[in-house]
Protein backbone atom coordinates (compact mmCIF):
# COMPACT_ATOMS: atom_id res chain seq x y z
CA UNK A 1 0.00 0.00 0.00
CA UNK A 2 2.61 1.99 0.77
CA UNK A 3 4.52 1.92 -2.63
CA UNK A 4 1.23 2.44 -4.28
CA UNK A 5 1.20 5.91 -2.29
CA UNK A 6 4.90 6.76 -3.04
CA UNK A 7 3.84 6.41 -6.79
CA UNK A 8 0.27 8.31 -6.62
CA UNK A 9 2.17 11.13 -5.78
CA UNK A 10 5.10 10.41 -7.83
CA UNK A 11 2.36 10.67 -10.41
CA UNK A 12 0.53 13.85 -9.22
CA UNK A 13 3.95 15.69 -9.11
CA UNK A 14 4.84 15.05 -12.92
CA UNK A 15 1.60 15.71 -14.00
CA UNK A 16 1.37 18.92 -13.50
CA UNK A 17 3.86 19.20 -16.36
CA UNK A 18 1.42 17.02 -19.18
CA UNK A 19 -1.41 19.16 -18.55
CA UNK A 20 -0.47 22.33 -20.63
CA UNK A 21 -0.01 19.42 -23.53
CA UNK A 22 -1.16 16.16 -23.07
CA UNK A 23 -0.10 13.72 -26.24
CA UNK A 24 -3.06 10.82 -27.23
CA UNK A 25 -2.62 7.72 -28.40
CA UNK A 26 -5.14 5.52 -30.01
CA UNK A 27 -5.96 2.01 -28.93
CA UNK A 28 -8.88 0.06 -30.51
CA UNK A 29 -9.58 -3.46 -28.46
CA UNK A 30 -12.11 -4.70 -30.24
CA UNK A 31 -14.45 -1.74 -31.31
CA UNK A 32 -17.01 -1.76 -34.31
CA UNK A 33 -15.25 1.20 -35.29
CA UNK A 34 -18.13 3.74 -34.41
CA UNK A 35 -16.25 4.91 -31.13
CA UNK A 36 -12.78 5.24 -33.59
CA UNK A 37 -14.45 7.64 -36.02
CA UNK A 38 -15.48 9.89 -33.12
CA UNK A 39 -12.36 9.73 -31.39
CA UNK A 40 -10.89 10.74 -34.93
CA UNK A 41 -13.70 13.50 -35.59
CA UNK A 42 -12.72 14.60 -31.97
CA UNK A 43 -8.79 15.61 -32.75
CA UNK A 44 -10.08 17.64 -36.60
CA UNK A 45 -10.22 21.00 -36.50
CA UNK A 46 -13.63 21.32 -36.04
CA UNK A 47 -13.96 20.54 -32.45
CA UNK A 48 -10.14 22.09 -32.24
CA UNK A 49 -8.20 20.06 -29.85
CA UNK A 50 -4.78 22.02 -30.12
CA UNK A 51 -6.70 24.78 -27.73
CA UNK A 52 -6.08 22.38 -25.13
CA UNK A 53 -2.60 21.16 -26.35
CA UNK A 54 -4.12 17.84 -27.12
CA UNK A 55 -2.04 15.82 -29.55
CA UNK A 56 -1.75 12.71 -31.11
CA UNK A 57 1.69 10.79 -30.04
CA UNK A 58 3.78 9.23 -32.81
CA UNK A 59 4.60 6.52 -30.80
CA UNK A 60 3.27 4.81 -27.40
CA UNK A 61 6.27 5.26 -25.83
CA UNK A 62 5.59 9.38 -26.14
CA UNK A 63 2.09 9.45 -25.10
CA UNK A 64 0.44 10.51 -21.79
CA UNK A 65 -3.50 9.20 -22.44
CA UNK A 66 -3.91 6.69 -23.62
CA UNK A 67 -7.84 6.84 -25.04
CA UNK A 68 -9.21 3.23 -25.31
CA UNK A 69 -12.13 2.11 -27.69
CA UNK A 70 -14.02 -1.05 -27.48
CA UNK A 71 -14.84 -4.37 -26.21
CA UNK A 72 -11.55 -5.95 -24.01
CA UNK A 73 -11.04 -9.33 -25.62
CA UNK A 74 -9.13 -11.32 -24.40
CA UNK A 75 -6.44 -11.31 -26.59
CA UNK A 76 -6.57 -7.48 -26.98
CA UNK A 77 -6.26 -7.20 -23.27
CA UNK A 78 -2.42 -8.97 -23.49
CA UNK A 79 -1.35 -5.82 -26.23
CA UNK A 80 -3.44 -3.19 -24.35
CA UNK A 81 -1.36 -4.21 -21.04
CA UNK A 82 2.07 -4.06 -22.82
CA UNK A 83 0.86 -0.61 -24.92
CA UNK A 84 0.33 0.82 -21.25
CA UNK A 85 3.45 -0.66 -19.29
CA UNK A 86 5.47 1.06 -22.47
CA UNK A 87 4.03 4.15 -21.47
CA UNK A 88 5.97 6.91 -19.81
CA UNK A 89 5.12 8.15 -16.24
CA UNK A 90 2.65 10.22 -15.45
CA UNK A 91 0.22 8.05 -17.52
CA UNK A 92 -3.83 7.97 -17.76
CA UNK A 93 -6.62 6.01 -19.64
CA UNK A 94 -9.78 6.95 -21.04
CA UNK A 95 -11.97 4.88 -21.75
CA UNK A 96 -14.13 6.11 -24.33
CA UNK A 97 -17.69 3.95 -25.36
CA UNK A 98 -19.80 1.81 -23.81
CA UNK A 99 -17.96 -1.46 -24.59
CA UNK A 100 -14.96 -0.30 -23.16
CA UNK A 101 -16.10 0.82 -20.01
CA UNK A 102 -17.66 -2.42 -19.23
CA UNK A 103 -18.31 -4.64 -22.53
CA UNK A 104 -21.52 -2.94 -23.85
CA UNK A 105 -23.53 -5.60 -25.10
CA UNK A 106 -20.57 -7.60 -25.24
CA UNK A 107 -20.28 -8.29 -21.54
CA UNK A 108 -19.83 -12.29 -20.93
CA UNK A 109 -19.28 -12.94 -23.98
CA UNK A 110 -16.64 -15.85 -23.97
CA UNK A 111 -13.82 -13.95 -25.92
CA UNK A 112 -14.32 -10.26 -23.93
CA UNK A 113 -13.26 -9.49 -20.82
CA UNK A 114 -15.44 -6.88 -20.83
CA UNK A 115 -13.96 -3.17 -20.04
CA UNK A 116 -10.71 -1.70 -20.03
CA UNK A 117 -10.51 -1.45 -16.11
CA UNK A 118 -10.39 -5.11 -16.15
CA UNK A 119 -6.45 -4.54 -17.70
CA UNK A 120 -5.49 -1.30 -16.73
CA UNK A 121 -6.12 1.42 -14.46
CA UNK A 122 -8.89 3.93 -16.00
CA UNK A 123 -8.91 7.44 -15.32
CA UNK A 124 -11.57 9.10 -17.42
CA UNK A 125 -14.85 6.76 -18.17
CA UNK A 126 -16.91 8.50 -21.54
CA UNK A 127 -20.31 6.99 -21.71
CA UNK A 128 -22.30 6.35 -25.33
CA UNK A 129 -22.88 4.23 -28.21
CA UNK A 130 -20.69 6.55 -29.68
CA UNK A 131 -20.17 9.13 -27.88
CA UNK A 132 -20.34 12.61 -29.64
CA UNK A 133 -16.58 14.24 -30.04
CA UNK A 134 -17.52 17.04 -27.78
CA UNK A 135 -18.16 14.63 -24.85
CA UNK A 136 -14.60 13.11 -25.63
CA UNK A 137 -13.09 16.17 -25.83
CA UNK A 138 -14.73 17.08 -22.69
CA UNK A 139 -13.28 13.92 -20.88
CA UNK A 140 -9.71 14.95 -21.83
CA UNK A 141 -10.29 18.03 -20.23
CA UNK A 142 -11.77 17.23 -16.98
CA UNK A 143 -8.99 14.41 -16.54
CA UNK A 144 -6.55 17.75 -17.48
CA UNK A 145 -8.57 19.57 -15.26
CA UNK A 146 -8.39 16.73 -12.72
CA UNK A 147 -4.08 17.30 -12.55
CA UNK A 148 -4.23 20.57 -11.24
CA UNK B 1 -16.88 -17.75 -73.96
CA UNK B 2 -19.20 -15.70 -71.69
CA UNK B 3 -19.34 -15.67 -67.85
CA UNK B 4 -22.41 -17.98 -67.14
CA UNK B 5 -20.85 -20.51 -70.72
CA UNK B 6 -17.42 -20.98 -68.77
CA UNK B 7 -19.30 -21.86 -65.35
CA UNK B 8 -21.66 -23.75 -67.05
CA UNK B 9 -19.01 -26.07 -68.65
CA UNK B 10 -18.49 -27.25 -65.28
CA UNK B 11 -21.91 -28.38 -64.48
CA UNK B 12 -20.83 -31.70 -63.95
CA UNK B 13 -19.76 -31.34 -60.40
CA UNK B 14 -22.99 -29.66 -59.66
CA UNK B 15 -25.72 -31.13 -57.59
CA UNK B 16 -27.78 -28.64 -57.11
CA UNK B 17 -28.15 -25.08 -58.17
CA UNK B 18 -30.01 -22.70 -56.10
CA UNK B 19 -31.06 -18.50 -55.71
CA UNK B 20 -30.69 -17.12 -52.15
CA UNK B 21 -31.31 -13.56 -53.25
CA UNK B 22 -31.25 -11.47 -56.98
CA UNK B 23 -27.90 -11.85 -58.30
CA UNK B 24 -26.41 -14.63 -55.64
CA UNK B 25 -26.47 -17.62 -57.16
CA UNK B 26 -25.60 -21.04 -55.09
CA UNK B 27 -24.03 -23.95 -56.40
CA UNK B 28 -24.13 -27.39 -54.29
CA UNK B 29 -21.71 -29.58 -54.79
CA UNK B 30 -20.08 -33.15 -53.30
CA UNK B 31 -17.08 -32.44 -50.70
CA UNK B 32 -15.10 -35.03 -52.30
CA UNK B 33 -15.04 -32.52 -55.69
CA UNK B 34 -13.42 -29.87 -54.15
CA UNK B 35 -10.02 -30.03 -55.21
CA UNK B 36 -11.10 -31.10 -59.25
CA UNK B 37 -13.94 -28.29 -59.03
CA UNK B 38 -11.65 -25.24 -58.05
CA UNK B 39 -8.93 -26.34 -60.58
CA UNK B 40 -11.24 -26.68 -63.29
CA UNK B 41 -12.47 -22.83 -62.18
CA UNK B 42 -9.04 -21.67 -62.00
CA UNK B 43 -8.41 -23.43 -65.66
CA UNK B 44 -11.49 -21.78 -66.60
CA UNK B 45 -11.38 -18.41 -65.68
CA UNK B 46 -8.09 -17.77 -65.11
CA UNK B 47 -6.09 -17.74 -61.51
CA UNK B 48 -5.91 -13.91 -61.59
CA UNK B 49 -9.62 -13.68 -62.47
CA UNK B 50 -10.91 -14.90 -59.12
CA UNK B 51 -10.86 -15.16 -55.63
CA UNK B 52 -12.47 -16.63 -52.56
CA UNK B 53 -13.59 -14.08 -50.51
CA UNK B 54 -14.42 -15.64 -47.40
CA UNK B 55 -15.19 -19.13 -46.13
CA UNK B 56 -18.39 -19.38 -44.31
CA UNK B 57 -18.84 -22.82 -41.90
CA UNK B 58 -22.42 -23.52 -40.52
CA UNK B 59 -23.00 -25.60 -37.95
CA UNK B 60 -26.54 -27.92 -38.66
CA UNK B 61 -27.20 -29.61 -35.71
CA UNK B 62 -30.60 -31.11 -36.12
CA UNK B 63 -29.03 -32.81 -39.63
CA UNK B 64 -25.61 -33.82 -38.08
CA UNK B 65 -23.90 -31.49 -40.66
CA UNK B 66 -21.55 -28.73 -41.51
CA UNK B 67 -22.42 -26.16 -44.01
CA UNK B 68 -19.30 -24.62 -45.89
CA UNK B 69 -20.18 -21.85 -48.02
CA UNK B 70 -17.00 -20.57 -50.23
CA UNK B 71 -17.91 -17.48 -51.30
CA UNK B 72 -15.93 -16.60 -54.45
CA UNK B 73 -15.33 -13.31 -56.73
CA UNK B 74 -15.12 -13.10 -60.20
CA UNK B 75 -13.09 -10.40 -62.10
CA UNK B 76 -13.81 -8.29 -64.17
CA UNK B 77 -17.30 -8.77 -64.12
CA UNK B 78 -17.22 -8.60 -60.00
CA UNK B 79 -19.64 -11.82 -59.44
CA UNK B 80 -19.78 -13.36 -56.28
CA UNK B 81 -21.07 -17.15 -56.50
CA UNK B 82 -21.30 -19.52 -53.86
CA UNK B 83 -20.22 -22.71 -53.56
CA UNK B 84 -21.88 -24.91 -51.19
CA UNK B 85 -20.88 -28.45 -49.43
CA UNK B 86 -21.76 -29.96 -46.77
CA UNK B 87 -19.43 -32.61 -44.60
CA UNK B 88 -20.15 -34.87 -41.39
CA UNK B 89 -20.60 -33.26 -38.38
CA UNK B 90 -18.56 -36.08 -36.38
CA UNK B 91 -15.83 -36.14 -39.10
CA UNK B 92 -15.93 -33.08 -40.41
CA UNK B 93 -12.80 -33.18 -42.72
CA UNK B 94 -12.18 -31.72 -46.57
CA UNK B 95 -9.50 -31.10 -48.63
CA UNK B 96 -7.51 -27.39 -48.33
CA UNK B 97 -7.46 -25.25 -51.56
CA UNK B 98 -4.25 -23.72 -50.02
CA UNK B 99 -1.62 -25.31 -52.43
CA UNK B 100 -3.94 -23.89 -55.30
CA UNK B 101 -5.47 -20.51 -53.82
CA UNK B 102 -2.97 -19.46 -51.08
CA UNK B 103 -5.66 -16.21 -50.28
CA UNK B 104 -7.90 -19.16 -48.52
CA UNK B 105 -5.49 -19.12 -45.55
CA UNK B 106 -7.44 -16.98 -42.81
CA UNK B 107 -10.75 -18.46 -43.77
CA UNK B 108 -9.58 -22.00 -43.56
CA UNK B 109 -8.06 -21.26 -39.94
CA UNK B 110 -10.97 -19.24 -39.01
CA UNK B 111 -13.37 -21.96 -39.62
CA UNK B 112 -11.16 -24.25 -38.23
CA UNK B 113 -10.74 -22.42 -34.97
CA UNK B 114 -14.49 -22.06 -34.50
CA UNK B 115 -16.02 -25.06 -35.97
CA UNK B 116 -12.85 -27.60 -35.91
CA UNK B 117 -13.31 -27.98 -39.37
CA UNK B 118 -10.07 -29.90 -40.74
CA UNK B 119 -8.55 -29.13 -43.99
CA UNK B 120 -6.58 -31.62 -44.86
CA UNK B 121 -3.19 -30.36 -46.61
CA UNK B 122 -3.08 -27.35 -44.50
CA UNK B 123 0.21 -26.74 -42.87
CA UNK B 124 -0.64 -23.88 -41.52
CA UNK B 125 -3.99 -25.14 -38.97
CA UNK B 126 -3.93 -24.68 -35.39
CA UNK B 127 -6.10 -23.79 -32.64
CA UNK B 128 -6.12 -20.53 -31.45
CA UNK B 129 -6.09 -18.27 -34.70
CA UNK B 130 -9.25 -16.47 -33.38
CA UNK B 131 -10.48 -18.24 -30.42
CA UNK B 132 -8.51 -17.00 -26.59
CA UNK B 133 -6.47 -19.66 -25.02
CA UNK B 134 -8.74 -20.70 -22.30
CA UNK B 135 -11.48 -21.83 -24.58
CA UNK B 136 -8.93 -23.50 -26.64
CA UNK B 137 -7.87 -25.60 -23.72
CA UNK B 138 -11.15 -26.55 -23.15
CA UNK B 139 -11.21 -28.20 -26.56
CA UNK B 140 -14.49 -26.02 -27.28
CA UNK B 141 -15.55 -24.75 -30.88
CA UNK B 142 -17.38 -21.77 -30.40
CA UNK B 143 -19.58 -21.93 -33.43
CA UNK B 144 -21.00 -25.03 -32.72
CA UNK B 145 -24.75 -25.02 -31.99
CA UNK B 146 -23.60 -27.16 -28.58
CA UNK B 147 -21.23 -25.05 -27.21
CA UNK B 148 -21.49 -23.91 -23.96
CA UNK B 149 -19.31 -21.06 -24.06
Amino acid sequence: MKEIAVEKQYVTGLAKIIRYSPWLVHFNTGACNGCDIEVLAAITPLYDPERFGVKLAPSIRHGDILVVTGAVTKKAGERLKRLYEQMPNPKFVIAVGACAIDGGVFNKAYSVLSGADKVVPVDIYIPGCPPRPEAILDGIVKLLSKLK
Amino acid sequence: MSFESKLSSLKKYFVEEQLIKPNRKVYVFKSSDIKYLFKELIDNFGFDNLYVSTIVGTDLLKEGLIRLDYYVVFLPEEVTVVFRTFISRENPVIDSLIDIIPGVLSGECETHDLLGVVFKGNPYLKRGFFVPKDIVDSKEYPLRKDSKV
